[in-house]
């Protein structure tokens, strides 16, 4: 199987990396009705699988789950997770046959596998539906002509999207539809329909491509979303401890703070967050950022580089082919840190001290963001994709970490976006070495105000709080942000 | 949970100008030496209400306390101040009996408790636990109970007695997850219990418990203090222990002696006329609401509801009971739409099979629902208003823009309930029972065919209990079908005319109420 995106003329390339648009809630009037009566099958009943099905179901539409043989005969998990909400359960032979849908909701690394068993006993005219481009668009996986291969990805962990539906509300949501396979041109109903079952087309739907979601997808995860993070973690963890402040107090600060941070960025964007530090913090973290994002450019370009031309996913596909062996022992790795072996200290740290004390993240998360953004937009990918891909998804990531550190975030990660994480990680650190030379307690560990007088000069923070709000990911995000107004705020330590 | 660092005299000293270190010492010398917490001159307000007003009270060792009184006095705020005196305005001070085995300390138990899961969070959802999901992120009941008495360095087998006391050994293995509110606090209780502090207050204790259990915390209560700890009980039940020895209410903001559970002091108004919009008869989409015809529900081994069967007609009244646990809440999610193992035969919706192609939310938009769940997990960003306006979507918060139609009917009942003077203040400030009354109104606001009304007493006063029930009958006399829950026949809507009684998962009874 080729590269699908290298095997499309210039032309073509970016045309369908700039299928974005914000979708308009009546466009979705029409409900569920394009698929209602419909069978549809899922595959796979982990987090995802089940509770997207749960939400179909109770959206009044026709659901059961195909497992293999063996996870039925073992009482596998996806097994119990189905049968004990009730669902009808089947192996492929049985239930694709006559599947008006199906549903691919495993893991990347078993597309290939799974899309070629299911292929010749999919029905015809029948759909296949993904939630992530991956396997279309960089394996190159060609699907039988009279089959539509539509995508509906929620852009939220499987629990938050059983929890927002459940409210009467959703999830931001992300649709495409491959124009290689939409011979009837009954993909796009299909997709949105699909939408409103999982309670997505209430909480902002973003129409895509295949190819704008894979390119954005990876760019975002492998950068900002978890790759900087960690890296940022490792270093201003290694520095507290350098700087003799208490392992459990800086296991603390850097466990929950990239947290209780990018909770701000959700709610007011880059500039949301940069207002939560004091006007002099504020300044010394632009400047931080800016230098920054000219140490960290090229490493940025060289990943939405490599993403572009299929480097990338032919690197991780060997890997695959190899028993994943570099995955597992990077992975052994991070486990390894100082970091994530220092549990965090039994400390009352607050929700504004979060800001004071760790002005080091926020200058790396502002930094990041920017960067993911303006890298994914020179490389033809669309304002709204680039926002959903690098600031919208930040505070999710976060939040992982919160929960267990860097080893949660790389476990509820797929194992895509944790193998570039560790190869940005890997490059990020050496990159980084001579700034983090300069850093010192007040950036991270101690207050930042603490000894300082406040004042600063009227005419620069007016400079600095313009550049900040008049940066196009901040543009686009206060268009965006006003279909999320409802989204629940993650509860913090 | 507080612990004085010097169990033998520790003060919170706040200078108020006349109230100097040396006037409180001479002034109570003699008071501090027998109680165990005293409290003087305490202050509390709230934005620009005062709910404290130089409040006092000696709490002398070995004295039992019932503190009662209207919903909203100020009685969750003292309880929570005397277990954690943080930044108060007043003067706290703790004198604990150096010679007593029990922990010195107060522990104050909650009305209602957030529970964590193994990661620390405590972010579940409404109706979360129906969802079955193999991977188990929160603890078992037992391996909490371990878990506690570790920490507390207690006796696992101290604990058996009031586990079976109240009923708790059959959730031993269940999932926190998996409890219902009630059997939340029932946890709460017998981790106090088993705990033993010297003072323990219990915020609401009988909320939710059935006339068993309650009877059965009871004999516990007056077992505790015959061995040296003591109580308060935050609650307008009359059948307290038999040991209570002072009543005491907070009535502007100060302690008030009371004499016993039986008062009137909050002047009832009369009903008003009901808004029009909920005088008219809802429109019936078939004659028969439920119907169940042998269902079953099974959480893995665990049989659940076993072969009910049960018919409920357009515009009958009926009461639901049964013992905690018995499997009240899972009957009634499961006309809710909120179950996910609905999705079998023999389960019939306002006329409908279920799982025939209709979504929840055709369902809901014909229920009128108040559950203690639906409160717990209710949108912390909604206001009264919002709230209200969020029953015409059936939606836990309001999501969308209200026309302007339903804007008057909002307006409407928030004067009619008396909400108005908070209607923009944040649902989950307000003291329970106002939060009740707008979950009512959120529940009829859209003039339902069913209602259902778990518990909706549950918390409040008697006068509000009182008032309440009076609403549900004038409502429901339009012909609007009922379905109460109720532990208490005292507090019953009058209405009622039929009864199904449930018990371990089987209807044990079905009668018609004389």
């Amino acid at each position: 199987m080729a590269n699908y995106f290298n095997s499309l003329p210039l032309r073509e390339q970016l045309n369908q990396l700039g299928v974005c648009e914000f979708m308009d809630i009546a466009e979705f009037a029409d409900g569920v009705a394009a698929l209602k009566g419909k069978k549809i099958v899922i595959v796979g009943a982990g987090a995802q699988g089940l509770n997207q099905g749960l939400n179909l179901r109770d959206s009044g539409l026709d659901i059961s789950y195909a497992l293999r043989q063996e996870a039925i005969d073992n009482k596998r998990d996806s097994w119990k997770n189905a049968t004990d909400n009730n669902f009808k359960v089947g192996t492929f032979e049985e239930l694709i046959p006559g599947a008006d849908v199906v549903v691919n909701l495993t893991p990347d690394k078993q597309h290939t596998a799974v899309v070629t068993k299911i292929m010749p006993l999919m029905k015809k005219n029948s759909t296949l539906l993904y939630s992530h481009g991956f396997n279309i668009v960089e394996e190159g996986m060609q699907i039988r002509k009279d089959i539509t291969v539509i995508m509906v990805a929620p852009k939220c962990p499987g629990s938050e999207v059983r929890a927002e539906y459940l409210r009467g509300f959703g999830v931001p949501t992300l649709i495409a539809v491959h124009p290689e396979n939409d011979p009837e041109g009954k993909g796009l109903e299909q997709a949105k329909a699909y939408c409103v079952g999982t309670g997505g087309h209430r909480a902002g739907v973003l129409r895509s491509s295949f190819v704008a979601e894979v390119k954005s997808d990876l760019m975002g995860e492998q950068t900002i979303l978890c790759g900087l993070l960690q890296t940022g973690s490792i270093l201003s963890f290694d520095k507290m401890l350098e700087k003799g402040i208490d392992p459990g107090y800086a296991s603390k600060l850097v466990q929950y703070g990239v947290e209780v941070i990018t909770e701000a960025l959700k709610h007011g964007g880059v500039s949301g967050m940069m207002d939560r530090l004091s006007n002099p913090a504020k300044i010394a973290a632009f400047k931080i950022s800016e230098e920054l994002k000219t140490i960290m450019r090229p490493l940025f370009q060289k990943h939405q580089d490599d993403i572009m031309s299929g480097e990338f996913s032919s690197t991780m596909m060997k890997d695959w082919a190899n028993g994943d062996a570099n995955l597992l022992k990077w992975r052994a790795e991070t486990g390894e840190t100082a970091f994530e072996k220092t549990p965090a200290g039994d400390v009352k740290i607050g929700e504004q001290e979060y800001f004071d004390n760790y002005t080091l993240m926020v200058a790396f998360i502002r930094a990041g963001v920017e960067l993911a953004f303006e890298t994914m937009v020179e490389a033809g990918i669309k304002a709204e994709s680039a926002y959903y891909e690098s600031l919208h998804e930040t505070p999710l990531i976060a939040n992982t970490i919160a929960r267990k550190k860097l080893f949660e975030m790389n476990r509820v990660i797929s194992d895509t976006a944790e193998y570039g994480c560790y190869l940005f990680d890997q490059a990020c650190k050496p990159l980084l070495a001579g700034f983090m030379k300069t850093v010192d307690t007040d950036l991270v560990g101690k207050n930042f105000n603490e000894g300082k007088s406040g004042s600063v000069d009227n005419a620069e923070l007016v400079h600095i709080n313009a550049i900040l709000r008049d940066h196009p990911v901040e543009v686009v995000g206060r268009k965006l942000r006003k279909a999320m107004t409802a989204m629940k705020s993650i509860k913090t330590a | 949970m507080y612990q004085p660092k010097d169990t033998s005299s520790y003060s919170f000293v706040f200078n108020r100008g006349y109230c100097t270190l040396y006037n409180l010492f001479i002034r109570n010398w003699k008071i501090m030496s027998e109680s165990v917490v005293n409290i003087l001159n305490l202050n509390v307000r709230f934005k620009d209400k005062i709910v404290l007003d130089h409040l006092s009270w000696n709490i002398v060792r070995g004295q039992n306390w019932v503190l009662n009184g209207i919903s909203g006095s100020g009685k969750t705020t003292l309880a929570q101040l005397i277990e954690t005196p943080k930044g108060i305005d007043g003067t706290i001070t703790y004198n604990f009996d150096k010679n007593s085995p029990l922990p010195r300390q107060v522990l104050y138990v909650s009305n209602w408790y957030h529970f964590r899961n193994l990661e620390g969070d405590a972010n579940f959802y409404y109706q979360q636990r129906y969802n079955r999901k193999q991977a188990r992120d929160t603890l078992t009941v037992s391996g909490d109970f371990q878990v506690f008495g570790k920490e507390k360095n207690l006796d696992i087998a101290d604990a058996d007695r009031i586990i079976d006391a109240l009923g708790y050994r059959e959730l031993l293995d269940s999932q926190l997850i998996e409890l219902s509110s009630g059997e939340h606090k029932k946890l709460q209780l017998i981790k106090a219990l088993w705990l033993k502090p010297q003072l323990l207050i219990l915020d609401q204790p009988y909320a939710g418990l059935d006339v068993a259990s309650r009877k059965n915390l009871n004999t516990l209560l007056e077992e505790l203090s015959s061995i040296g700890s003591q109580y308060i009980l935050i609650t307008n039940d009359s059948s307290v222990p038999n040991n209570v020895h002072m009543y005491a209410q907070i009535i502007d903001g100060k302690l008030v002696a009371a004499d016993t559970n039986n008062h009137h002091h909050e002047i009832l108004h009369e009903l008003e006329p009901l808004p029009e919009f909920l005088t008219e008869k809802p429109v019936y989409h078939a004659d028969q609401v439920v119907k169940m015809i042998d269902m079953n529900i099974h959480y893995g081994e665990k049989q659940v509801l076993n072969h009910i069967n049960w018919e409920v007609k357009a515009g009958e009244k009926w009461l639901l009971q049964g013992h905690n646990g018995s499997g009240k809440s899972t009957l009634l999610s499961l006309v809710c739409a909120d179950h996910p193992q609905s999705y079998v035969d023999g389960l019939f919706l306002f006329g409908k099979q279920r799982g025939s192609g209709e979504s929840i939310w055709d369902i809901k938009e014909k229920i009128g629902l108040i559950s203690p769940e639906l409160h717990w997990y209710f949108d912390p960003a909604a206001t009264v208003f919002t709230s209200i306006a969020s029953g015409f979507y059936d939606s836990i918060g309001l999501f969308k823009q209200l026309p302007y139609s339903q804007t008057v009917k909002v307006r409407e009942i928030i004067a009619f309930l008396n909400l108005k003077d908070v209607q923009h203040e944040l649902l989950n400030t307000l003291p329970l029972g106002k939060q009740r009354l707008a979950l009512l109104a959120r529940a009829i606001i859209k003039n339902p065919e069913l209602l259902i009304l778990d518990e909706p007493c549950q918390g409040l006063d008697n006068d509000q209990t009182q008032y309440f029930n009076k609403f549900v009958d004038k409502l429901c006399a339009n012909g609007t079908t009922l379905i109460y829950v109720g532990h208490y026949e005292s507090a019953l809507p009058s209405c009622l005319e039929k009864r199904i009684l449930l018990d371990k998962g089987h209807v044990v009874k079905i009668e018609t109420i004389q």
